[in-house]
């Protein structure tokens, strides 16, 4: 496959989330609206299927279960719902899920399993949703201590049970999830053995205060690696007692995952992937994944440069406003898009400049030398 | 929709306060008294590290522990006036250098203290702050300063 991104152009507006569907056949995307849009790919392209509009206020968050093919999206109207697709006609259905929030909802994942999901919300509290069979409706179970402000960022460990909380009052913690009934017990971890639900297993600080805006399990899930908005990642394995910060030269990022065991991709305020590499025992940035776009993609012709200095007196090449990532503003969200979960080798970014992106892992290795900030 | 015309988070119970912030980032607060000791102590020491020339060594030991906390407005502004001496004495050509030599913690809290002289230019040279600032920009990168903004422990 080629180095080069694919870059996915909608040109409707900021993307607030995306998700792809299990054989990245199909793609969900809100344009910080109330409405979440559905494409499917043809071709190189990607056509508009389907619009699902139930919401009230901009959806905040959506997830797409790979297997079972349901999507979920929470919303600023303090609400969620599960959407299943009706395979005769092709219609999305809404479920309500009661998450009994009295602030907005702001993040969302499906658990491994896709038996859970949790949703994250600005009343200081995670409300994780199992389905009931009797009252045949999606309910929610709080966790709330010691949760002291919103929580901005969720996500799963491969057991199921447990869940790492990114949160606005600078903590991220690792919570129990565990749903009697739903869940059997889960092998014991560095995490913790007894975990009765919201067991609180782990809380961590980045040293120098600062929003944890995303939070990360390693694909074995011994580790924890989270990111605030100090410019700061840290990696923490329990098993070991190892805490690692580095303080990145880079302003914050919002979104972060692992590509496997020794290699995370962190993207944020700064419009570019970048890569962390774990070597021998420390971890250390590596370089952008996002070489500089050339000159001649940005197109400062001979012409141009005559026409800027007529009409806005301003001389030649520094006139361009626009920033040479293939990115044009804020990265929000990163998620995998090809190879298996502990091998990731194809990730998806999308931005407030309304384009997704979907970039090779292995690219940074053939282009390092090339590359500078 | 009407707007609220009451603040509805001033009248919640279990609001997630300054107080509260401030004993999270900073801990336990020592008493003034040692405070204002250590500060007073650190002074003469950068005092007497710069009388011998040595720039950078004094500059490192004006970085160390800074005063963090509410309480401490006197040993905050004694200490801003000890890291200035220090910084007034770096030579323009030895910035660079100087920048390059602190650890990630120092060079941090060295731009927390550039900025709380440049918010005071009658007092302290603003220009020499900022061809400072400049060089640790060049070298700890925007994330340092972002890390000034976002660090409930000010000086």
């Amino acid at each position: 496959m080629s180095d080069a991104p694919i870059v996915n152009e909608f040109n409707q507006g900021p993307i607030s989330c995306h998700a792809f569907n299990g054989d990245r056949t199909e793609l969900a995307i809100c344009f910080n609206t109330n409405v979440l849009t559905i494409f499917r790919k043809s071709g190189a392209s990607w056509t508009q299927t389907s619009t699902l509009a139930e919401h009230d206020k901009p959806i905040t968050s959506v997830d797409w279960a790979p297997r079972s093919n349901r999507i979920v999206t929470c919303s600023q109207d303090r609400n969620a719902y599960v959407w299943t697709l009706d395979g005769a006609t092709s219609h999305w259905k809404p479920t309500l899920v009661l998450l009994r929030i009295n602030r907005a909802a702001t993040f969302v994942r499906w658990s491994p399993e896709e038996d859970k999901f949790a949703v994250a919300s600005g009343s200081r509290c995670i409300s994780v949703c199992y389905f009931e069979e009797d009252n045949d409706w999606w309910v929610g179970k709080h966790i709330k201590k010691p949760i002291r402000s919103t929580v901005l960022s969720l996500d799963w460990h491969p057991n199921n049970v447990l869940l790492a909380a990114g949160c606005a009052d600078m903590k991220a913690r690792v919570f129990s999830a565990f749903i009697k009934g739903i869940d059997k017990k889960p092998a014991p971890s560095p995490w913790g053995e007894k975990l009765p639900f919201n067991t609180v297993c782990g809380e961590f600080s980045n040293g120098a205060g600062g929003w944890i805006h995303s939070v990360a399990f390693s694909p074995n899930g011994e580790s924890l690696a989270f990111t605030g908005h100090d410019s700061t990642i840290t990696v923490v394995s329990p098993g070991t007692g190892d805490i690692q910060s580095i303080r990145a030269p880079f302003l914050p990022y919002l979104s972060v995952i692992y590509l496997n065991e020794s290699q995370i991709v962190a993207a944020g305020h700064d419009c570019a992937p970048h890569l962390f590499e774990l070597k021998g025992q420390q971890w250390a940035f590596s370089g952008s994944m996002d070489a500089a776009v050339k000159k001649a993609d940005v197109g400062i012709t001979a012409r141009d440069t005559f026409r800027l200095m007529d009409s806005r007196a301003q001389s030649a090449t520094s006139a361009d406003t626009k920033v040479h990532t293939h990115h044009q503003n804020t990265i929000n969200s990163i998620r995998p898009f090809s190879g298996a979960p502990g091998n990731v080798e194809q990730f998806s970014t999308s931005a407030i400049d309304g384009k997704l992106i979907i970039w090779n892992a292995h690219s940074i290795s053939r282009g390092l030398g090339n590359m500078h900030i | 929709m009407a707007f609220r015309k009451i603040d509805i988070d001033a009248l919640e119970e279990d609001a997630f306060g300054e107080d509260e912030i401030e004993f999270q980032e900073i801990g336990e607060l020592r008493p003034l008294s040692d405070v204002e000791a250590e500060v007073n102590s650190r002074a003469q020491e950068v005092r007497s590290l710069l009388q011998r020339g040595n720039t950078s060594g004094a500059l490192t030991t004006a970085l160390q522990n800074p005063p963090y906390g509410a309480p401490y407005h006197a040993a905050k502004a004694r200490n801003t006036q000890t890291v200035m001496e220090a910084v007034i004495s770096v030579k323009v050509v030895d910035m660079a250098q100087v920048a390059k030599g602190l650890s990630p913690e120092e060079q941090d809290v060295l731009m927390k203290y550039l900025y709380a002289g440049m918010a005071a230019p009658e007092q302290y040279n603003s220009g020499h702050l900022l061809s400072f600032h400049e060089k640790l920009t060049e070298v700890a990168g925007q994330g340092c300063i972002v890390r000034v903004i976002t660090d409930r422990r000010t000086v």
